[in-house]
């Protein structure tokens, strides 16, 4: 079974800026780098009606992301999959209405996600801040 | 060692080639630790596996020196 | 279209999950466009961070958080969670290597036991850590990079001493059958571990508080008669919970759905105290009928003065369902959760502050989707 490598990106700002190495292609071919290329349109893919397959993804993003993509009124519909629980990939379907294509619906649905951390990360930072000074006092 | 140089041991001790990797005449001697009183015991070929000590006839080898490596999984 | 704005009653009846005596209702959620005609559900971020989104603190000790998000859908609260579990990087032990063990504790187990001890670390130093990548397993010799990628800015090295020995008789009353104060060394505890600082952890782990060392000192690892030793090195590594639970830098990382209870008819009297029974304490408060009350239901008419229950504070509830198992309460009460009202709790093993973990696997998630959305753009050129 392949295992996954996590990867230094965003995380670990200071050590990435050190060492060039890390984004070096794995000899390794049953290892996943976070950084590869990991998604991959599946045949029979039109402008509004497109599968996606994601390599070391599961649950965690298949089901958030959906969540996002269903939230956007020109999708028509939009559900995940993990056809093999051996496998490390996810499946992403996505149909859309005529004004817009699956590419930009994805793409929106990242964009929403991106925009909803944000938000819960500044928010959480606030209350959290607030009941640390409150606490103390 | 390879296959053909390898001799079981047969009991008539120092018959053949057997002791010549080492210059000492009584042969090397292997470290036991006696089952009853926990004492080291050093024996050398031939010699009745009992402890010197006790005289109890359960001895037991000791651990590999070479360092053993393993996944904390 | 028309785009009226619904009632309170009906958005209340949407956002709560109806808990029944063996059943549930109202399971999934339908704020989605479409899903009810004429309605605006689609996503917008002001509506979301200056209506929706809500967070309230409960409790912020490093090793035990509790706080809750509000307004907020079960699959981006599920993915925080499923972070906070599977994804987070930690350090723990990985590699260890035995010179001599001959405790009774066979090497393997012993092993294993060490690398589900909890480390901790400088914050700066962990960070600064990065993932060591295995060598690539080799069958035959067919060339390939034999150096062992271990590096002061991947791996950690511990090393563990001890050896069992007499204390001596000097203090030691006869008949003595304590193993503590027989011998020294008896028990091997995590505090016996040591850290090997190399390279630039001297700087990035400093002494004391960034060294790398056990959470919890008292954790036993094994224990020893006399003569018996235990020596070992130790390599630690970067890892993440989905690869080995040892990485899983929490304890539990858990959320529940903020109870309601609903009392439809008025529980009055001796039914009162019963109902109040059926709930963990501070659930349920008891009132006396006011005269106004009487005046204004049917149902309380001529009670004036007495008990009547009243719900006081539904978060300490664990929805036990007891009440629906008496006859008395039946038609008078409704249980249910609400659906956007994630109270979470998190409990750090130690590694990291608690509060830290959740922005960890919200930053995460973020990390996930600006690296697709990059490759998704290499997908589309």
């Amino acid at each position: 079974m392949p295992s996954v490598l996590a990867s230094e990106d965003h995380l670990m700002p200071n050590a990435a800026a050190e060492s060039g190495e890390n984004v070096a292609s794995n000899p390794d071919e049953t290892f996943i780098d976070l950084n590869d290329q990991r998604i991959r349109v599946l045949p029979g893919a039109s402008d509004t009606a497109a599968s996606f397959e994601f390599d070391a993804e599961d649950h965690t993003l298949g089901n958030a992301l959906r969540y996002m993509i269903m939230k956007n009124p020109e999708v028509e519909l939009c559900g995940y999959s993990i056809p093999h629980p051996s496998e490390l990939k996810m499946n992403l379907r996505i149909q859309t209405y005529d004004g817009t294509t699956v590419y930009e619906a994805l793409e929106k649905g990242f964009d929403d996600l991106l925009g909803l951390c944000d938000v819960v990360i500044d928010d959480f930072t606030v209350a959290r801040d607030h009941f640390k000074a409150k606490e103390k006092s | 060692m390879s296959r053909e140089a390898y001799a079981p041991p047969t009991l008539q001790p120092s018959s053949s080639q057997f002791n010549t990797a080492t210059t000492d005449i009584a042969g090397p001697s292997t470290p036991y630790k006696c089952g009853e009183c926990n004492a080291e015991v050093h024996l050398k070929k031939g010699e009745p596996i009992r402890c010197g000590e006790c005289g109890h006839r359960v001895l037991y080898k000791m651990r590999t020196k070479r360092m053993v490596q393993f996944e904390a999984r | 279209m028309a785009p009226g704005p619904i009632s309170p009653e009906e958005a209340r009846r949407r956002k709560i999950v109806g808990v029944n005596a063996e059943t549930v209702t109202n399971v999934t959620s339908t704020d989605f466009p479409g899903h009810h005609p004429g309605e605006d559900h689609e996503w917008s971020l002001e509506k979301f961070s200056q209506k929706s989104f809500k967070v309230q603190f409960h409790k912020n000790d490093p090793l035990d958080a509790s706080f809750s998000l509000i307004g907020i859908d079960a699959s981006i609260a599920n993915a925080f969670r499923r972070i906070m579990i599977a994804e987070i990087p930690t350090l723990a032990i990985e590699y260890v290597f035995v010179h001599n063990n001959s405790s009774i504790v066979h090497d393997e187990v012993l092993a294993a036991r060490l690398g589900l001890v909890p480390l901790t670390a400088s914050l700066s130093g962990l960070n600064w850590l990065q993932f060591y990548k295995k060598p690539a397993k080799q069958d035959g010799d067919d060339g390939g990079d034999d150096r062992d990628p271990a590096l002061d800015n991947n791996t950690v090295v511990l090393k563990l001493y001890a050896k069992c020995e007499w204390r001596g008789a000097e203090g030691v009353r006869s008949g003595e059958t304590d193993p503590e104060k027989l011998y020294v060394n008896s028990s091997v505890y995590a505090k016996q571990i040591t850290f090997e600082p190399t390279g630039r952890q001297n700087k990035e782990f400093p002494e004391p508080d960034g060294h790398v060392r056990p959470v919890n000192p008292d954790i036993l690892l094994a224990k020893m008669r006399p003569g018996q030793v235990i020596d070992l090195d130790m390599h630690c590594i970067k890892g993440i919970g989905a690869d080995h639970t040892k990485f899983s830098p929490v304890a539990t990382a858990t959320y529940r759905l903020l109870p309601t209870i609903d009392i439809v008819k008025p529980i009055i009297g001796n039914d009162a105290r019963k109902f109040a029974r059926c709930f963990p304490k501070g659930v349920i408060g008891l009132e006396n009928v006011t005269e106004e009350e009487s005046e204004m239901g049917e149902e309380l008419e001529g009670m004036v003065g007495e008990t009547k229950a009243v719900v006081k504070n539904t978060f300490k509830d664990t929805v036990s369902r007891e009440c629906l198992r008496h006859e008395e309460f039946r038609g008078k009460v409704k249980l249910g959760r609400v659906r956007d009202h994630f109270i979470f709790s998190v409990e750090s093993t130690g590694q990291f502050a608690s509060d830290y973990l959740f922005l960890e696997s919200v930053k995460i998630l973020r990390a996930k989707c600006s690296r697709l959305k990059r490759q998704f753009a290499n997908v589309m050129r």
